[in-house]
């Protein structure tokens, strides 16, 4: 009898998707016991050498299957002090809801003599994987454990993965059972700590669990922050120069090179010194090309945020959509930090592929015969995954709507990234007047190029200046004062505030999404809709609760040295560092976990010790301001 | 040991200052006997430092080419020009290219302990250090990324207040960046002497090939200018916020608005 092989998938339809290229189309689909999602998948294929061809399993899990809890006793609210939530002891055990899946890995398990791991290639998924290679070692403990390595589901590419499989990362599984430990052990002390005692401040909050999430709380913070600035701003009176020439039936406008003062007098006699000089001197004359640089190759924190910006989608119903597209195995996996494609990817047989379609089929035609360029290379390498691309043409009629534009936009930028830069020939004049420098600036855009398939970025041609010649003398037509008022900064977008918690280590690239949607759904922020059409905004705003959370734990920690309030990125940053630590093999789980739960105690234990300020902040929002 | 003539000689001959000799010799007496051993040139430095420290009303002597007129914030004045050398010290300054507003957002965030480096929030407190002064704004500067105390990014240009030696005070401005010119660099009670300078509306137009830094400041002033920096601009905002414009520094300004009007 052929050699049994297991292999085990995150997801069901990455399963199927899977089975499908490896048995070129042809298994057997088995329900399993318990579950309706998961199915197993029997096929022959032959995985060369040291395997050959071998009868195959593919089955999968449904993410994660293990869960981590308190043991019993202190899983009620009241059953031990918050505090102790800090060394409770705790235990990994099996979802009760994906029992069924568990054992079915155990039963295919114990006759396979080796288990292929097709879990996502990232860290969750490598965590994923050691849960089912610790379920089929329970039946099986001799089997063998491999795993596949792939970032997409194109059949070549899958083909590839599976005959030549790579070893389970420890260091990345242990880096995620780290940090699902510490965000259990910190967000139940302090959910529990910070619960009990603001329930009694107000009726609103009587029924209500005020969760804390080590990422949530910074992710608020920065609400807050923005919120508050707009709030506090104060519009300031700016005067500037403004200069206009006549020419050629022209109007020329010059910006001035101080922009705006602060200081209506200076200004004024600023201007009044250019008055006295009567004429202006042309000191320089500029004409060089100017380009504007086609996009980088995609990543996820850039996909999420082009995306609200340019699809007025949510980042949390983006991922879920290229999720999708990923796993119908349109395009390539969804979460990479990598904006540079390696130099072994065959980008021109990928720009093929989009050839049938009819808004820009005819552009990748044209890229093809001749107008490729190799794409430019960014500073990111997760050594994982890809850019996000396409892997192949979908028509769109097989595509709802969310998906048809999450598609365009991941298709029309892998185009622009294999276009050329857009050509245009800048003017650049200055003038000096009296002892002021102004400036004039023309653009005409001579080749758009990438700009043609990228809609998204505008670039256009300016008025067109007239003739100057360096060191010629000329009067102003007009030279005046303008006068304006400082703005406050609009409130928190969500695209923003994506790219704040990206600069400041809060969360990864798959995760921000949820942290977001977790803070509106506890609702500390809200979202307020403004503008219509192409103007709209969806600003992030604070409610009342989510104001005095941030206020309360600055409060906490205000004048004592080096606390640092949990609203802050910074303690969240500390952790993820640990984490990349433990991935690299320079630190342990244990030392990061320990490391991590001190620096998290020590503010627990100021907030227990100053709850008063937390409970005044909550006073003050919720029953005086209500 | 040197005579208090060769000091004031040396001095005014390399930074155009003239020490008062009533100064100078209560600077001989009260220095101790081992500075007064030492060799003329490092004595003189000890002078010039002092002097530098001091308040010039005090320490100079006038004479009418180094002092400025005394009608020298005359609005109504188009132009003139000040020959000199006269020497001057900074009572104030301001940032005028960048808003109050903005100005005290950076101070809060060097308050909290950080600071923006691109769209990043940086600590720049070092954690576990139990450093005793992080919290009274010292102790901060030896990280690179940290802004100043003072919590300005220091565009500029700056307005300045000066006073020469006589007590006369006048609005002078950075036409042009001068090095040592910024929030975080000039003390207060710092040293500059105004060559060939022009004045126009009352205002000393300031560039590097007029005004010679000399820099010093004066401790007694510098301090608390620091220290109240938050609540002046505070209370400018709030005052702003009634009047609309900003006329603060010279009171007597309206005439020169009329005159100027004329021309827009």
């Amino acid at each position: 009898m052929a050699r049994k092989i297991l292999c085990v998938a995150e997801k069901p339809a990455i399963a199927r998707a899977v089975a499908t290229h490896m048995s070129g189309g042809s298994f057997q689909t088995h329900a399993i016991r318990g579950n309706q999602y998961v199915k197993n998948y029997e096929f022959e294929f032959n995985f060369g050498a040291p395997w050959g061809n071998c009868s195959v399993t593919m089955t999968s899990v449904i993410g994660h299957l293990t869960g981590l809890d308190f043991e019993r006793q202190y899983k009620g609210w009241l059953s031990c002090p918050p505090g102790s939530l800090f060394e409770a002891p705790v235990k990994e055990e099996v979802d009760k809801d994906k029992l069924p899946i568990a054992e079915n890995i155990r039963n295919q398990a114990r006759y396979s003599k080796a288990l292929f791991i097709w879990t996502d290639c990232d860290r969750e998924g490598e965590h994923i994987g050691s849960e089912v290679r610790n379920q089929a070692k329970t039946s099986n403990s001799r089997i063998e454990v491999r795993r596949a390595r792939f970032s997409n589901t194109e059949r070549a590419h899958v083909l590839q993965a599976a005959r030549e499989p790579v070893e389970l990362d420890e260091f990345q599984a242990n880096a995620v059972a780290a940090r699902i430990e510490l965000d259990l052990r910190i967000g139940a002390a302090f959910t529990r700590l910070q619960t009990l005692q603001l329930q009694a401040v107000s009726e609103i909050l009587k029924e209500k669990v005020i969760s804390y999430g080590s990422c949530q709380f910074p992710t608020l913070g920065f609400v807050v922050d923005r919120y508050l600035r707009v709030q506090n701003f104060k519009p300031e009176t700016f005067w500037g120069i403004k200069l206009m020439l006549q020419r050629e039936g022209k109007k020329v406008n010059f910006l001035w090179k101080r922009v705006h003062l602060f200081d209506r007098a200076a200004v004024i006699m600023m201007l009044e010194r250019c008055l006295l000089a009567k004429k202006a001197k042309v000191t320089k004359v500029n004409q060089k090309p100017k380009s504007k640089w086609r996009p980088l190759p995609l990543t996820t924190v850039d996909l999420q945020m082009m995306g609200s910006r340019f699809l007025r989608l949510d980042s949390q119903t983006i991922m879920k959509v290229a999720e999708t597209l990923y796993t119908k195995g349109f395009i390539s996996y969804p979460r990479t930090e990598t904006d540079q494609f390696d130099k072994a990817i065959d980008l021109k047989k990928l720009v093929e592929k989009q050839y049938p379609d009819n808004r820009w089929g005819q552009y990748a035609r044209e890229l093809i015969d001749g107008k490729f360029r190799t794409p430019r290379s960014g500073s990111h390498n997760d050594k994982a995954h890809p850019p996000i691309h396409p892997v192949s043409w979908v028509n769109p009629s097989q595509l709802n709507e969310n998906e048809k534009k999450v598609y365009e936009f991941v298709t029309r930028r892998f185009l622009a990234c294999c276009s050329d830069d857009a050509k245009g020939k800048g003017t650049e004049i200055e003038i000096l007047y009296g002892e002021e420098m102004f400036h004039a600036n023309g653009l005409i855009v001579l080749e758009k190029n990438y700009l043609e398939v990228y809609v998204y970025d505008k670039w256009e041609s300016s008025q067109q200046l007239p003739n100057f010649e360096k060191d010629e003398m000329f009067e102003p037509t007009e030279a005046n004062i303008s006068e304006g008022k400082t703005t406050a900064p609009g409130y928190l977008t969500e695209p923003e505030l994506i790219g704040l918690m990206d600069a400041n280590g809060i969360g990864t690239d798959a995760t921000m999404a949820e942290h977001i949607a977790k803070i509106k759904e506890r609702e500390y922020v809200v979202v307020n809709k403004r503008g219509s059409g192409r103007s709209k905004i969806e600003e992030l705003i604070p409610t009342r609760l989510g104001i005095a959370l941030v206020e309360g734990y600055d409060n906490v920690v205000a004048g004592l040295p080096n606390s640092i309030s949990l609203s802050k990125p910074f303690l969240r940053k500390e952790m993820e560092l640990r984490m990349l630590e433990i991935c690299a093999g320079s630190k342990t789980r244990q030392e990061v976990v320990q490391q991590s739960l001190d620096m998290y105690r020590e503010v627990f234990i100021h907030t227990q010790r100053r709850i008063a300020m937390l409970k005044t902040a909550c006073r003050k929002y919720l029953v005086e301001q209500a | 040991m040197a005579s208090s003539e060769q000091i004031a000689a040396q001095i005014l001959n390399t930074k155009s200052l003239a020490v008062s000799q009533n100064w100078l010799n209560t600077f001989l007496t009260t220095s101790n006997s081992a500075q007064r051993n030492l060799p003329a040139s490092a004595l003189t430095k000890t002078a010039l430092f002092r002097v530098l420290a001091s308040d010039f009303r005090e320490s100079l002597s006038t004479s009418p080419s180094s002092i400025l007129p005394v009608d020298i914030f005359d609005p109504t004045v188009q132009e003139r020009r000040i020959q000199g050398p006269v020497p001057v010290q900074v009572l104030d300054i301001e940032d005028i290219g960048t808003s109050l507003w903005s100005q005290v957002e950076a101070i809060e965030r060097v308050e909290r302990g950080e600071a923006i480096r691109g769209r990043e929030v940086v600590r720049t407190i070092p954690m576990g250090d139990d450093n005793e002064g992080a919290d009274n704004g010292n102790g901060r500067t030896n990280n690179p990324a940290a802004p100043n105390a003072s919590g300005s990014s220091g565009y500029g240009p700056h307005r300045l207040i000066i006073q020469d030696a006589a007590g006369t005070k006048t609005v002078a401005f950075e036409m042009k960046s001068i090095e040592g010119i910024s929030l975080e660099k000039l003390s207060i009670g710092a040293k500059l002497v105004l060559r060939n300078a022009t004045v126009a509306r009352g205002m000393v137009l300031l560039n590097p090939g007029c005004a010679t830094l000399l820099g010093g400041k004066i401790d007694a002033l510098d301090r608390p200018w620091k220290q109240d920096r938050k609540k002046r601009l505070l209370e400018r905002i709030s005052t702003l916020q009634v009047v609309g414009a900003v006329q603060l520094c010279l009171a007597n300004n309206n005439a020169h608005w009329a005159t100027l009007n004329c021309y827009f």
